[in-house]
């Protein structure tokens, strides 16, 4: 035929694309082709955000060329972004961390040193600091990107053999209150439904969440549905800024940062005046609660209380473009759909009301009964691959152990402790410090060893430089374990290079409580290793220097396991096996075997691996769907709430205020800002920023500006602008831009360069109840300081 | 030198136009498309820079949803990578605004 090795190529991937939307090609599809081009084709995860999209990677002579989407994934269904197309570049990238680096002082140069040699290290200093200063002066801080079985040996240790619960993660900063809305409005955490609900729903009310760019093969499912049904679906957008999730929607709300609260309880009301509640389910499954003390109230009680919430004060309270007809006519689409899809992210937990806004969402799908119907849900989306199934289920916070259990619960620290063999008692009763209160620890000199797992807290925590300072004493004692070096490498004392995805086995579970299992495809690169061998075998050294022989007990099971596989897999095997039986996220059927066989993994309650070949549940809470619901079953009707936190088996309609952001703009600083994401970059930019494709589309932050805003402070485009808060500021340059509402200015948060770093200016208030930060809003001055200038993008480097 | 195969999601009642604007790119080829505005496109570039910004170019134009990638293909890099002739870095001054 002489068809060329490019034209192969070509052809295949015309007709990789053709199959998705069954259309035939005049040419064949080779199948074979796809396997003649590479050696072998490994199926796992992407690694690049929450959505859990499932992927091939394609390896020839040992190294990865190539990638393409599985089309059974009930997640994505075949599709990649443009983060999950080159992420397979970093696997080889020249930069990767490859041995083990050390300096005794964080003023010193870093010297290259064996394992044995920084083990050795990391026990001593571990082991001299609980000796001297108590189990509490050491800490653990780690990652929605690490895996579960990384993340649950790492908090067994720490727990059970170090003592402390001293145990965080990243996800604190990011869906912390999600965590708390759930379990405080359906007593159970994580969503009721999945992915699956997005083909059904009528309604999708998308608020704080920039979906097409931070989810965007998720937000792809919802343009289809939209697309397809122009007429009988609707889109509403709720967010301060127009983003390129607003294109598909048929109504955007925009309203001043911070004021979604009283239109939330606006939207309420409407619905209890007109007669759009569904009295029956709230009947059957709600009860209303207040304060502190959850003290039960009744439903007038709760009429009550929202009758201070008319549209009309709402939509003073809230401006930009909100009307009262405006909230009228969203809540009765709300309401009488027949199935509502809500859809948030950050812009609804990162506040100093997080789980109020969560409470406030799932309330209108209480009252209006959607819920647990085929595309009605709740459903708050993940930013991170593994938030969900290492770090809220496998026990990766200071207030929680393994399997949704609450530390201060005498009992539930027993259970852990019988299951993993350890004297009962050996867990402490007090949870330790949550990530805020970690940082403020050590700038207080309060602990003197920690260990950060496959995270940059330099960069990510709001008002960084204050962190920063605590992160840089001399008394803290830091391990940094990573693939690239980053802004926390360089406040390190010890920096251990690890395996990357794909380049050691273990499973994520992601937003819809789906765990889907990669395994190794290629060898990590130098001497990088996998996490969970570096813990076993610092552990081990740990033993022996506090000479305890519990903390050798911790990692018992494991002793002598070849990392690549049979580490991972024990290590699975137990935590699933012991901990989650009897819990809501039962993963007991979702063995190693099950999840191999599985294009796209299993969603938990799974109880048995017959259950778990079948794809697990889809629904919560609903019989015939969820095992649990027949097990718990208290009475005849067809939903049962079983979630561990609501010993009434309810569903809890808040009563929660309106209230504002912590700061609010002023004389001083009259501008509210705001911070985000963008489709080519992933948090810090460690990994994406070294893929030059993607750092080329967008090489530095910009600040973005209304351009009613922009006129008044005669601000061009390019121009450099000062970005300045209460606690540091940024110059970058300005996008004249219809996207933030007038009064607010919007900074993407990737950028390392110390001018454009947007979390020196951020806020670091908390909510009170989940403690995750207020990084969404605080009030800033901007300034033009010049006209443009060429600026050139930054990453840390060794 | 990357090939990807991509399917583009077009507002149905505009797929001429945006077929027609595909096509003006070098190095798109555009396979075949179904009546709900998807279309089939196989972009071959001479670097992945440069397919990334051909995919930055089709991702903003008018009509445009969203454009998925199915497969990708880049092995030439990968050597190029390895044997250190190609090193992804950011080499590059200002983006233009």
């Amino acid at each position: 035929m002489g068809l060329t090795r490019r034209d192969f190529l070509k052809r295949t991937a015309a007709a990789a694309a053709a199959s998705y939307i069954g259309l035939r090609l005049p040419f064949d599809a080779p199948e074979e082709a796809m396997a003649a081009d590479v050696d072998s084709w490994h199926i796992g995860s992407c690694r690049l955000c929450g959505v859990g999209c499932r992927v091939r990677l394609g390896v020839k002579d040992g190294r990865a060329v190539a990638i393409k989407g599985v089309p059974e994934a009930r997640t994505s269904m075949g599709y990649l972004c443009m983060k999950g197309m080159l992420f397979y570049k970093l696997m080889g990238h020249p930069e990767r961390l490859t041995t083990p680096l050390y300096r005794e002082s964080k003023k010193d140069e870093f010297r290259e040193i064996s394992w044995e040699e920084a083990l050795d290290i990391a026990a001593d200093r571990f082991a001299k600091a609980v000796k001297e200063h108590g189990n509490d002066s050491v800490a653990y801080y780690g990652s929605g990107q690490a895996l579960t079985e990384e993340t649950y040996l790492f908090q067994k240790v720490m727990r059970a053999g170090l003592q402390t619960n001293n145990v965080e993660g990243n996800p604190r900063l990011c869906m912390a209150s999600a965590v708390g809305g759930y379990l405080t409005s359906f007593g159970a955490d994580e969503p009721i439904g999945s992915y699956a609900d997005i083909e059904k729903a009528t309604c999708f009310f998308i608020i704080g969440s920039n979906m097409a760019e931070a989810h965007p093969v998720i937000f792809r499912r919802v343009m289809r549905r939209k697309l397809d049904n122009r007429n009988s679906v609707t889109v509403i957008n709720a967010d301060p800024r127009i983003s390129p999730t607003s294109r598909i929607a048929d109504i955007h709300l925009m309203f001043e940062p911070g004021t979604d609260l009283a239109m939330l309880n606006a939207m309420a009301y409407v619905i209890l005046d007109e007669g759009l509640a569904d009295e029956k389910f709230i009947e059957n499954y709600a009860t209303f609660r207040i304060g502190k003390d959850k003290k039960e109230v009744t439903f007038e009680d709760y009429k009550e209380f929202l009758a201070d919430y008319t549209p009309e004060k709402a939509a003073q309270i809230c401006k930009g473009n909100i009307t009262p007809e405006k909230i009228r006519k969203v809540a009765r689409l709300f309401a009488r759909s027949s199935a509502t899809m809500s859809m948030w992210t950050m812009g609804i937990n990162q506040r100093k009301r997080g789980v109020w806004a969560n409470n406030m969402i799932h309330n209108l799908h209480i009252l209006t009964g959607q819920l647990c119907k085929p595309g009605a849900d709740s459903f708050s989306l993940t930013g991170q691959p593994n938030a969900c199934g290492g770090v809220r289920e496998g026990g990766g916070l200071c207030h929680i152990l393994p399997g949704h259990r609450l530390v201060k619960k005498e009992k539930l620290r027993n259970q852990v402790e019988e299951a993993w063999g350890v004297p009962l008692g050996r867990i402490p009763p007090k949870p330790g410090y949550h990530t805020m209160a970690m940082f403020s620890a050590i700038n207080q000199g309060k602990i003197k060893a920690i260990w950060i797992n496959c995270t940059s807290p330099a960069q990510s925590l709001p008002n960084c430089d204050l962190y920063r300072k605590g992160m840089a004493r001399e008394d803290c004692f830091m391990v940094v374990t990573d693939i690239f070096p980053t802004k926390t490498t360089e406040l390190a004392n010890l920096i251990l290079p690890t395996a990357f995805h794909f380049e050691k086995t273990g499973v994520y579970g992601c937003t819809e409580r789906r765990s889907q299992i990669t395994r190794k495809a290629v060898d990590a690169p130098g001497k990088a290793m996998p996490e969970v061998w570096i813990v076993r075998e610092w552990a081990l050294k740990l033993a022996q220097k506090l000479q305890d022989p519990v903390i050798e007990k911790s990692v018992e099971p494991f002793k002598g396991l070849e990392p690549d596989y049979a580490l991972p897999k024990a290590i699975w095997d137990e935590y699933t096996q012991k901990l989650t039986k009897g819990r809501d996220n039962d993963l007991r059927g979702a063995t190693y075997e099950v999840l191999e066989k599985m294009a796209d993994g299993v969603q938990w309650p799974a109880p048995t691996e017959e259950f778990a070949l079948k794809g697990g549940t889809y629904k919560k809470f609903v019989r015939g769907i969820d095992p649990l619901a027949d097990v718990h079953a208290k009475d005849d009707k067809p939903l049962q709430f079983y979630g561990p936190a609501h010993p009434d088996k309810k569903l809890w309609v808040w009563l929660r205020p309106h209230k504002g952001p912590e700061e609010m703009p002023d004389v001083q600083y009259p501008f509210y800002l705001s911070t985000g994401r963008i489709v080519d970059h992933w948090h810090t930019m460690s990994m994406t920023g070294r893929i030059t494709e993607l750092l080329r589309a967008n090489p530095y932050a910009y600040v973005e500006i209304n351009p009613s805003d922009a006129k008044a402070l005669g601000i061009k485009p390019g121009d450099m602008v000062l970005v300045e808060s209460r606690r540091g500021r940024n110059i970058l340059p300005a996008k004249v831009y219809e996207g933030p509402v007038k009064g607010m200015v919007f900074v993407y948060w990737h950028d390392m360069d110390e001018d454009r770093m947007i979390n020196r200016v951020t806020k670091d208030a908390y909510d009170p109840g989940s403690k995750e930060p207020e990084f969404k809003i605080c009030a800033c001055r901007i300034e033009k300081v010049s006209g443009p200038k060429p600026l050139k993008p930054y990453i840390v480097r060794m | 030198m990357p090939i990807g195969g991509f399917v583009v999601t077009v507002d149905p009642d505009k797929v001429d136009r945006v077929k027609e604007m595909l096509l003006a790119i070098s190095g798109a080829e555009l396979h075949g498309q179904d009546e709900k505005g998807n279309l089939v496109l196989v972009l071959d570039a001479e670097t992945s820079e440069e397919m990334e910004l051909m995919t930055k170019e089709i991702r903003e134009l008018p009509d445009v949803l969203a454009l998925g990638l199915v497969y990708f293909h880049a092995e030439d890099e990968v050597e190029r990578i390895e044997k250190g002739e190609y090193r992804p870095s950011r080499s590059f001054g200002r983006k233009p605004v």
